[in-house]
């Protein structure tokens, strides 16, 4: 349990004190109060174990993730716009399959949260090998190019997490 | 507040503005649920996040509160998407386009081992 309360109470409430931006003891109380509440109903969760010799590389993969996650969003929205404005309508929709090639729960999830957040790419569904079904706006781009993409999550998260 | 965060914060807005929009009009042109999301999920999340930077400019005392809300509206749009299409390719709602690997995979096993973990 005490582990549970520096994984997921604290950072919780951390995030009310910053989003509240309000220090006076009634606050401090009630977010102490939301915090353990959620922690609480939250299902168990396997968090990679820590240790302070890896932090620094964890923080430095983690920074570089958030900006080439960001990079992504860009393009992604912007290449949805266009397609949305365009007057012929260039869609090709289909699913394909994506072997997330991850061996751990949180690492298909980022990498699933990742797809969808990439150019054209939703995840609808994984199974249990971690094979993730993909809905893609142009399939046949997704599919020639989804070997190097997944290639350069999977080597970032690798870092982050093992 | 100098003159450049000033025109910096308008471009955001109409910017955000502008992708909002065509997220709207996206999810009028697109022809199913699951395209549609793409639309939605993507460039009006987008247009959210301009529209928070701007008001990271031109309010001052919100900074690192409305970095904070675009950090967790990115977390939390692609989990949302994933979630309605799941549900949707579940119930069965049909798919545009000729390509399904899904649907090869359902017929191979139960759709027990499709179950989210």
């Amino acid at each position: 349990m005490p582990m549970r309360f520096f994984q997921i109470t604290l950072p919780l409430f951390i995030v009310y004190l910053v989003l509240t931006g309000n220090l006076t003891l009634p606050n401090l109380v009630v977010g102490l109060l939301v915090a353990t509440g959620i922690s609480v109903l939250l299902p168990p969760i396997e968090l990679p174990p820590f240790s302070l010799a890896r932090l620094p590389s964890f923080l430095w993969a983690g920074f570089r993730y958030v900006f080439v996650v960001a990079w992504d969003v860009l393009k992604g929205a912007l290449s949805t716009a266009r397609i949305v404005l365009d007057p012929q309508l260039p869609l090709n929709p289909g699913i394909i399959a994506i072997p997330s090639g991850s061996k751990t729960e949180l690492g298909t999830a980022l990498s699933a949260h990742a797809i969808t957040l990439s150019p054209g790419e939703m995840v609808i569904a994984i199974d249990d090998d971690g094979v993730m079904y993909t809905h893609c706006l142009n399939v046949d781009d997704s599919a020639r190019y989804k070997d190097e993409a997944q290639a350069l999550r999977k080597n970032l998260l690798s870092k982050m997490f093992e | 507040m100098s003159i450049f965060l000033q025109v910096l914060a308008w471009v955001f807005l109409i910017f955000g503005t502008l992708m909002s929009l065509i997220g709207v009009i996206g999810f009028v042109r697109l022809p199913d649920v699951y395209t549609r999301l793409h639309a939605t999920g993507k460039v009006s999340v987008f247009g959210v996040v301009f529209l928070l930077l701007a008001a990271d400019i031109l309010t001052p005392l919100v900074t690192w509160k409305s970095l904070l809300l675009i950090f967790f509206v990115l977390m939390a749009s692609p989990s949302v998407a994933h979630s309605i299409a799941s549900a949707a390719y579940r119930t069965g709602i049909p798919i545009t386009g000729n390509r399904d690997e899904l649907a090869t995979k359902l017929d191979n096993r139960p759709p027990k081992g499709l179950l989210l973990k």
